[in-house]
């Protein structure tokens, strides 16, 4: 049976990477709510223009495609600013109550990364609000900007628009959190700074809107091959891996629809991995351009997978064969790869960005050892949203204003985000590397300096090679626990009507 | 008290079981014992030192005097003891992703056991049944279960090579090379875990806060006696 | 015999807590009070005591009555007979059972044989041992390491599986390779990339600092939670 989702009721940024429907250019602005009520009219008067998940198109009865798009998202402190219900509130999980911050221990927020270097507009008091907007033009993002403004002005004070995200030189008081996609050559593309090609392989679920051939290499790897996953890892109030609803809070219409968000403000050091690209690349026998691809998994040029493609020539094979292929087989192409011909990772080494993000069935490592082949994985996956954010200006140097937002989608954030990040990406157990980090977002100190393995073939004739004084590559600098309602939800609040008994 | 030793985390947990249905559960358990494919998944999973499973007859606790009172139990008892790696979230959650029907297998006929899946029941079924450990040890806390197979590996490596290793340059590359490329999975370094829960967290702190004021109270008592 | 998996031996020892109290603290709490301050110790007095790789202490207070909701067996059966009878549908629900003595639960998992191990156990920890079993039925008979195996084996339940996930080899085996692997992966990095001639006069001298074939030479020393 083919699950139909109700578009209408859920987020547009749940189910739809808004940079990859051409809007590249996007602001991300936090607020705080002051007045309950004046609040709750204030989000009343945004969920009018909340942007929906429904289909666009052009033809009769069919939603044409905004100029702009508004989403909102609350933290737990927020949603009590609102007065929602004693007990509803106590539905919520412990992780997203306590908020980012104080989960620093386990998200391996230290030294540079720790929450007092953050922006200054995470310090202090609490964020309530998140509001993003993403434009097709700039001047409509200005235009929906400016109508946000009104609203804020018109709260008499319910509501204020927090100061103090970071811009360039260094100045703090930027009143949102600009965000666009990276042009090279004039064109715009799906890049970030370190120059890889960003959010290939988002996950695909059941009820998802888009061609079935998606599934391939962004579901779930079974025993008869590719499966969309479960709706409710994703989405509140749909059955899950585990067939049961998520944990959410009550009443269910608050909940159904709606997920939560983890937004993480990433600096990327690019001095830093220039150098490290260029001293480990000029003793690397592969080269410097290989050696990039074994950090993440994909050659930065066009996304090429090193599953598929792990040295020059097999990767000059596929740009041939991929040139030549029709959008969606190119599509296939990025997506639909697996480990099952990688078990000691001489084509993508574990600890690299996409294998420990998605090991897909490789942590099976006996063959029919599990109940189904993606049994590790297939609860640890995240919906990735966002943009960069800044430009780099000197490829040198690691302190100009340049990284990207990591907006991340889940049912469960202590199973999902969480957990990737502390074995996955701090930690490397489950690959059996030991504490051995993940590369790119490793939080890497010099207390104990990183290193990794990049395996070769156990017939080859040469020597596997390790990487050391692996540098932080990637800081945080901002970032909370956001819960993303429901249109439903959203009326409910704005009304002051949720009513959990 | 504490359920975690470095990298190990300590899970017991007792239930009840029907004293007429234990023999099928010692049963199975003979039958996993006696056919290594039922524990393939277990070993797959790699994320176990050692576990076990002692099913105590409801006549069969321990009785060492006269004077202690004699057990009168309705049911018999399965004690599950495991020293894994990892949270026990991440602990739990593996075991019902990856061989649910051999957790069934295992638990299926005791009392009220909730299967495997879903997995919310299957957690509150663990939590209700789990006793804390109050002292745990460790003889390596800084490797897991896999650190050490690998290390088995990586020491056999070296001696093996050993007498390779007086060749000529040329052929010692060769040989070492080729330990590498055998070794090369088995080489990742080992530090401290990282933090598994908040709670162990501020466990981890008292202790180092309440480790240093020892150390300070016999520093300062080590000072006060050289001056007296 | 399930005991024993190879040369890893399972043992679960459930001891009796007297009833009685200390001040105005029953002994059970005593008991776990002793062995929670064994936390704040450098390290564990077990890691005196040869061949352990990991093991547990805790106070089992009593079992737990299953009121969670839950699958069952016979559950089909009793929801067809209940329809007949309400006797039969309450026959259904769980018992509630209880322990009439509190338990002092050991668990451990060690390489040997079990009169070896307990052996030393007591030479190694004897003191810590006494503190700990002070309150236990007939334990005042145990005056030397004979009278504690002889009560330990009294204690003893079996296992009816054993999962060994890591190896049997002895501890002293298990601790040279983690340190061989840790110093080792150090080397290979630090020497990448050194031609023949070099690379193989260093590697001698690793060979002949780190000893891979010498119990006896540099080593992790048990329960090493530190790397420097």
């Amino acid at each position: 049976m083919t699950k139909v989702l109700d578009l209408l009721d859920i987020q547009g940024n749940v189910i739809k990477a808004y940079g990859r429907f051409s809007f590249p250019c996007a602001r991300y602005l936090l607020l705080r709510i002051h007045h309950g009520e004046r609040g709750r009219a204030f989000v009343a008067a945004v969920a009018r223009q909340v942007t929906t998940a429904v289909t666009w198109g052009d033809g009769p009865g069919q939603m044409p495609k905004p100029s702009a798009t508004t989403n909102i998202a609350f933290t737990f402190a927020g949603l009590q600013a609102l007065e929602l219900p004693e007990a509803s509130l106590r539905g919520f999980p412990p992780e997203f109550v306590m908020g980012m911050k104080a989960r620093k221990a386990i998200l391996g927020d230290n030294g540079p990364s720790d929450p007092e270097h953050w922006d200054p507009v995470w310090q202090g008091e609490q964020v309530h609000v998140f509001i993003s907007i993403n434009g097709q033009q700039p001047e409509y993002l200005e235009q929906r900007y400016q109508w946000l403004l009104g609203l804020i002005a018109q709260s008499e004070g319910g509501v204020s628009l927090l100061h103090g995200h970071c811009g360039d030189n260094g100045v703090a008081d930027l009143p949102y959190q600009p965000a666009q996609a990276l042009p090279e050559n004039g064109k715009l593309t799906s890049k970030e700074h370190f120059g890889y090609t960003d959010g290939i392989g988002d996950p695909v679920f059941e009820g998802l809107p888009g061609p079935a051939r998606r599934v391939e290499g962004r579901g779930k790897q079974t025993d008869k091959g590719w499966e969309p996953l479960a709706t409710g890892e994703f989405i509140l109030g749909h059955i899950d891996e585990a067939r049961e609803y998520p944990p959410a809070p009550a009443p269910l219409s608050l909940a159904r629809n709606g997920t939560y968000m983890v937004y993480r403000k990433l600096h990327e050091n690019v001095g830093s991995f220039n150098d490290f690209l260029d001293r480990e690349g000029s003793r690397y026998p592969g080269g410097r351009e290989q050696l990039a691809a074994k950090f993440v998994g994909r050659w930065r040029d066009n996304g090429a997978p090193l599953a598929d493609a792990p040295d020059t020539a097999s990767k000059q094979d596929w740009d041939r064969r991929f040139a030549q292929a029709a959008p969606a087989e190119k599509d296939r192409m990025l997506s639909a790869f697996t480990f099952d011909h990688d078990a000691d990772g001489a084509k993508c080494p574990f600890s690299a960005h996409v294998r420990r993000i998605n090991p897909r069935a490789s942590l099976q490592t006996t063959p029919g050892a599990f109940d189904t082949p993606g049994a590790l994985a297939n609860r640890r996956r995240i919906l990735r949203r966002g943009l960069p954010y800044g430009e780099v200006r000197d490829q040198r140097r690691d302190d100009g204003n340049h990284g990207i937002i990591i907006l991340m989608m889940q049912a469960d954030i202590k199973r999902q985000f969480e957990f990737v990040q502390q074995q996955w990406i701090n930690y490397g157990n489950d690959f059996r590397a030991g504490n051995d980090k993940e590369i790119i977002l490793g939080n890497h100190d010099a207390e104990y300096p990183s290193r990794a393995v990049l395996p070769v073939a156990q017939d080859s004739d040469q020597a596997p090679y390790f990487l050391r004084n692996i540098p932080r590559l990637v800081e945080t600098r901002g970032g909370d626990y956001f819960f993303v309602p429901s249109m439903t939800a959203l009326r409910m609040i704005s009304e002051g009507s949720v009513d959990p008994t | 008290m504490s359920n975690i030793a470095g990298k190990a985390y300590a899970m017991s947990v007792i239930t009840p079981i029907r004293w007429y249905m234990a023999w099928i559960n010692k049963l199975f358990f003979w039958i996993a014992q006696n056919r290594s494919s039922t524990l393939k998944g277990l070993i797959t999973l790699s994320l176990i030192h050692y576990a076990r499973w002692v099913v105590i007859g409801r006549r069969q606790f321990p009785h060492l005097h006269p004077q202690q009172p004699k057990e009168d139990l309705r049911y018999s008892y399965m004690l599950f003891f495991s020293n894994f790696n990892g949270s026990w979230d991440q602990y739990v959650d593996s075991f019902t992703f990856s061989i649910p029907s051999g957790l069934d297998l295992f638990w299926k006929w005791n009392i009220r056991y909730p299967n495997s899946v879903p997995l919310t029941p299957f957690h509150e079924y663990i939590r209700y049944n789990q006793i804390e450990t109050t002292h745990y040890y460790s003889a390596y806390p800084l490797a897991s279960s896999n650190d050490i197979k690998a290390a088995k590996k990586v020491r056999q490596a070296l001696l093996d090579f050993e007498t390779q290793s007086q060749q000529a340059p040329e052929q010692f590359m060769q040989g070492y090379q080729a330990m590498l490329r055998h070794v090369q999975n088995d080489l990742g370094d080992m530090r401290p875990t990282p933090i598994v829960s908040m709670a162990a967290n501020q466990v981890e702190k008292r202790r180092r806060r309440d480790i240093r004021k020892e150390h300070e109270r016999l520093a300062a008592l080590r000072e006060e006696r050289k001056h007296a | 015999m399930p005991d024993k998996s190879g040369n890893v031996y399972a043992l679960t020892i459930l001891s009796p807590i007297r009833p009685g109290r200390l001040d105005e603290v029953a002994y059970a709490d005593v008991v776990r009070s002793r062995l929670d301050a064994w936390n704040f110790l450098e390290n564990s007095p077990m890691a005196k005591v040869p061949q352990t790789y990991l093991c547990r202490y805790f106070v089992l207070d009593d079992v737990f009555t299953q009121s969670l909701a839950g699958g069952d067996v016979f559950g089909p059966l009793f929801d067809f007979l209940s329809i007949f009878s309400d006797r039969a549908r309450r026959r259904a629900l769980p018992r509630e059972d209880h322990l009439k003595s509190k338990y002092l639960v050991f668990s451990c998992n060690f390489h040997g044989d079990l009169d070896n191990y307990l052996r030393s156990m007591w030479l190694a920890a004897g003191n810590e041992i006494r503190h700990a079993w002070e309150f236990c039925y007939a334990f005042d008979q145990v005056r030397n390491a004979d009278d504690f195996v002889a009560y330990m084996k009294k204690c003893r339940l079996k296992a009816s599986l054993f999962f060994d996930g890591s190896n049997d080899d002895p501890l002293e085996e298990q601790l040279k390779a983690l340190y061989l692997k840790q110093e080792f992966g150090k080397f290979v990095v630090e020497h990448q990339g050194l031609p023949a001639e070099q690379l193989q006069q260093a590697y001698r001298e690793f060979i002949a600092r780190a000893e891979p074939a010498n119990l006896a030479g540099p080593s992790w020393h048990p329960g090493q939670y530190r790397l420097r």
